[in-house]
């Protein structure tokens, strides 16, 4: 799942989405917890090529060779658990409102509910969560789930993105970026970063190819 | 806190009862800076069924924390003095008009506002000349949601505002290997 993979080849549409799934499932997977050595050892495996993307990639591999699983963890929890609170509070109604638990995660609920997702048992955090949303993108991306019901085609998923992550995921990775215990997550953060842009210019991309395609016909 | 007591005589009036079911009741009619020498409850005056009775002197007290009350009473038209008596005795004379008001909310007490005399009122000005502290009236107002005070946590919380353990063994550093 290396950017040079997606540059290289010209895939087609479904691969292309499978990619972009898998990109999603990595960016929740390292930021739901902390990863232990299995995954460690995955991430250490990443190659890239020269695209900042990919140079992302090199650097999250590279931090993922060194590190040991114990100090991403205890680095996990400064981050994220902390004592009171964490540095950070990955959520979309924080970073929206200020406040935990407001408006934004009713919307995101609302959303959900009218998907047919729930939260699964055993998951605690408040649905708003970074991780659970990035899941959720890597469904619709894959057509795990179906975002049709939100608004006639793309506009589904790319609504979705643009309400629940496109206001707040680049600034909760800028701050991923700088917060004072992260090392390890930094290279996440990077990572992070450029995909939200990545996703946002798609998106803006697919959503002018759209309005071209109607005024066209 | 501060505080100046002067004596005050008093008189009182007593009107004929304008029906055959009610009584005399004692008015308080003068305030007089000087004490006589009468015992109290005396006769003074009889006009006709007029009578005028010397209610004894009483201690008018002024307080340094109520000198604003003395000065609203220095500049209305007609300074005053509160006589309030229960039953044809004096209970209190004040120079305070809002303490002498509130007296009257009580219709079995009679309370009257009776000129001050001029050398209660030199009195009353000096102690306010000397006691006096003006103090601006300042209203509260509710803080913005802009300024400092924000209830909002901050984004990336700074290591000083962590919740650390301070004492005991987990506040100590790792020892070191050896």
């Amino acid at each position: 799942m290396s950017a040079a993979s997606m540059v290289q080849t010209a895939p087609n549409r479904s691969e292309y989405e499978e990619l972009r799934a898998q990109q999603w499932r990595l960016i929740s997977t390292v930021l739901a917890r902390a990863p232990d050595n299995e995954m460690l050892d995955t991430l250490a495996g990443l190659t890239g090529d020269e695209t900042a993307l990919g140079q992302a990639y090199g650097a999250l591999a590279n931090a993922a060779a060194t590190v040991e699983s114990d100090t991403v963890a205890q680095e996990f929890f400064e981050l994220f658990v902390g004592v009171g609170r964490g540095e950070l509070l990955p959520y979309a109604s924080f970073y929206l409102t200020g406040f935990l638990n407001e408006r934004p995660l009713a919307d995101l609920r609302r959303d959900l509910h009218l998907m047919g997702i729930e939260r699964a048992q055993g998951r605690f955090e408040p649905e708003d969560h970074i991780a659970s949303i990035a899941e959720v993108m890597a469904g619709l991306a894959l057509g795990d789930f179906d975002a049709g019901v939100l608004g006639c085609g793309a506009a589904g998923e790319a609504g979705f993105f643009a309400r629940h992550l496109q206001p707040w995921a680049a600034q909760f990775f800028d701050d991923l970026a700088v917060a004072p215990s992260a090392e390890f997550y930094r290279t996440v953060a990077e990572v992070g970063r450029i995909f939200i842009d990545i996703e946002i210019r798609a998106f803006a991309l697919e959503a002018n190819a759209h309005r071209c395609a109607v005024s066209g016909s | 806190m501060p505080r100046a007591v002067l004596r005050i005589a008093v008189t009182g009036v007593s009107y004929p009862p304008a029906n055959k079911w009610a009584q005399r009741r004692l008015y308080p009619a003068a305030v007089m800076a000087d004490i006589p020498a009468f015992e109290r409850g005396m006769l003074m005056a009889e006009q006709g069924e007029v009578r005028t009775y010397y209610m004894g002197d009483h201690a008018l007290i002024l307080h340094s924390g109520e000198t604003a009350h003395y000065i609203d009473n220095l500049q209305a038209a007609k300074p005053s003095l509160w006589v309030s008596c229960d039953k044809d005795v004096v209970q209190l004379v004040t120079a305070d008009p809002y303490e002498g008001e509130a007296m009257a909310s009580d219709p079995e007490r009679i309370v009257e506002a009776l000129a001050m005399p001029l050398a209660v009122r030199r009195t009353i000005e000096a102690f306010i000349a000397e006691h006096h502290v003006a103090e601006e009236f300042y209203k509260r107002k509710r803080v913005p949601a802009t300024s400092t005070h924000d209830p909002r946590a901050p984004r990336i919380l700074s290591p000083d505002e962590k919740w650390v353990q301070s004492r005991g063994k987990a506040g100590l550093p790792p020892k070191e290997e050896t």
